[in-house]
């Protein structure tokens, strides 16, 4: 399988104080939907914006199909669609006619495509982006990546301020591309959303790479908070005693705590009383990194 | 099967037409003129009631001539400079009148402002604005992005000089004011090459800062210093020797005297190697959003 993206000590810096990111060496094949995860000032943008030469490397080299990013920028960006992930389009222009532009700059006649996705996404096309909400403005920046059918599609955090039934038909059509034998790097810090469409993650923090995983197992290292209320004041000593629970906390009828284990047990314990609430989190994946990589560094640029 | 073979097999097989490396300047030409219609209209109007009201009231002036240069000539040198009333200048004719009150004043000074906003606006306001990733997401070369908005507003800057010189010239007909219809396409096309001069100097603040008000305000500050160097030049001998470096003094006065042709090509030419100058570090450099 041929690498679509390859990086090679990527380094990214704003200056002496502001890191951006470095020694990244990462690999993306093709076919694959790849998630680059990272809490916010992680790197994620500096690293995909690099890759599409916006920034230059201040050390190492990236290649977009083969193409150092560098020099054969203009090429890649045949073949790439982008959505990044602060933007703004022109006040004053409707989502057609930025199409309808956007496809001359891509020597694109057919705009069928557009026009599904956008029907699809719920993007209206017939107002001027000055009266669009966020959403829709995400919306129309999702179509205009997608149109023209890419090879690659480099997003980023591609579902902000979308409403959960679109942020479902965007999965949808990430997973249509997939089924085409394209590439999908999209970065994110939704779990949920990774965990729905990703086959590997990246994971960068602080600007560096720190692990590249496949979903399952980042999911598997992962762990759930939960919270229990009963009928009657419970005793916390036997869920204390469960394998992998931790950080319990006990308040009369209700009990909080954290399970890194199986929940199975967890289930049987608590049915053994009444039983009148459970909830059961998924940690964000700031908690995960917190919890898996430690706490050492802080901040930098996005 | 290598990265670029599939990439050349993904692009094909989802229908994409050849690209023309030339089409996407032209597209990009086009958008930023469409961009820039309603900025043609409102400057162009603008300038124009200008020029309408003066003409207009040249009759008046007419009647009053011989007041009018009496008190001209009682003015300082340096002040009628200042005013674009240079030696020798009769107001009795229509176009010595319209070179003081318009063309050699308020006009070029104010018109220059639209392509420096224009040229501050495609680079550095696009970063601001946040609207280049996405413009730059899509295959266009950087240099073509820099002359792509130079063209779009060097081709609106004749349309706003179009609009100037109807209101103009339609009105003097109107009145039946002797003014030719060559010596005002001399005059409003001869603004021309100084407006996209500084243009292309905005462009090259746009392409070496990220913010947009230094983009303005160097090539502002520029075409003030420069106005009153010129200006001054013709009677401060500390400036004179200053003057040449200062496109006003190249611009001269076409309404009066003709278009000089070797400035204006001179001119246009500083222009396009301020323009090739803002391309060239607009590729070395990093975008900002």
């Amino acid at each position: 399988m041929s690498a679509v993206i390859r990086t090679e000590g990527l380094s990214k810096t704003y200056g002496r104080r502001s890191r951006g990111i470095e020694d990244v060496n990462l690999r993306v094949d093709e076919g694959e939907v790849f998630g680059f995860l990272g809490p916010n000032g992680a790197g994620k943008t500096t690293t995909t914006r690099t890759l599409l030469n916006f920034l230059r490397p201040t050390g190492g080299r990236a290649e977009v199909f083969g193409m150092d990013t560098r020099r054969e920028s203009v090429a890649i960006r045949t073949l790439v669609g982008n959505l990044p992930g602060e933007f703004a389009l022109e006040d004053r222009m409707t989502g057609e006619r930025l199409l309808r532009f956007f496809a001359r700059l891509r020597g694109v006649g057919d705009l069928r495509y557009a026009y599904e996705l956008a029907e699809r996404l719920g993007a209206d096309l017939k107002r001027p982006m000055r009266r669009l909400s966020r959403g829709n403005k995400q919306k129309i920046g999702l179509v205009q990546a997608m149109f023209h059918r890419p090879p690659l599609l480099i997003l980023d955090e591609p579902t902000g301020g979308l409403d959960p039934l679109v942020q479902e038909e965007f999965l949808e059509i990430i997973g249509e591309t997939k089924a085409e034998g394209r590439t999908v790097f999209f970065s994110s810090h939704n779990l949920a959303e990774v965990e729905r469409a990703c086959d590997r993650v990246g994971i960068i923090r602080a600007g560096r790479l720190v692990a590249v995983e496949t979903t399952d197992t980042l999911l598997n290292k992962s762990f759930r908070h939960v919270s229990l209320t009963f009928d009657e004041p419970v005793d916390p000593e036997p869920f204390q005693k469960l394998p992998g629970v931790g950080e319990l906390s006990a308040d009369g009828t209700s009990l909080t705590f954290t399970l890194y284990g199986n929940l199975d047990e967890v289930v049987k314990l608590a049915a053994r009383g009444r039983l009148i609430n459970m909830e059961y989190e998924r940690p964000s994946l700031e908690e995960v990194f917190l919890a898996y990589y430690g706490d050492h560094e802080n901040g930098g640029s996005s | 099967m290598s990265g670029k073979q599939t990439a050349e097999r993904g692009t094909k097989s989802h229908g994409t037409e050849e690209r023309r490396p030339w089409g996407t300047l032209v597209a990009l030409v086009i958008h930023t003129t469409r961009l820039q219609l309603r900025s043609i209209v409102v400057w162009g109007v603008a300038l124009g009631l200008l020029n309408l009201l003066t003409v207009a009231s040249f009759p008046a002036v007419e009647d009053q001539s011989q007041v009018l240069n009496d008190l001209v000539e009682s003015y300082p040198p340096e002040m009628r400079e200042l005013f674009g009333i240079g030696e020798g200048t009769d107001l009795t004719k229509i176009e010595d009148f319209l070179a003081a009150q318009t063309f050699n004043f308020l006009a070029p000074l104010a018109l220059a402002f639209f392509p420096i906003l224009a040229s501050a606006g495609a680079i550095a306001g696009a970063e601001e604005r946040g609207t280049i990733d996405v413009l730059l997401g899509n295959p266009v070369p950087r240099w073509q992005l820099v002359a792509g908005s130079f063209i779009a507003t060097a081709l609106s800057l004749l349309g706003i000089l179009v609009i100037l010189g109807l209101f103009t010239w339609v009105p003097a007909v109107l009145m039946d004011i002797d003014l030719s219809i060559r010596a005002t396409v001399e005059a409003v096309l001869n603004l021309w090459p100084l407006c996209t001069f500084f243009g292309g100097l905005a462009m090259l603040c746009s392409a070496l800062f990220h913010r947009r008000a230094l983009a303005i305000a160097i090539p502002g500050a520029v075409l003030v210093g420069m106005y009153f160097v010129d200006a001054l030049g013709n009677t401060v001998d500390e400036l004179e020797d200053a003057r040449p470096f200062t496109v006003f003094y190249h611009y001269a006065s076409a309404i009066e005297d003709g278009i000089h042709w070797a400035s204006f090509g001179g001119i246009t030419l500083v222009a396009l190697l301020l323009v090739l100058l803002a391309a060239l570090t607009f590729s070395r450099r990093d975008i900002y959003t």
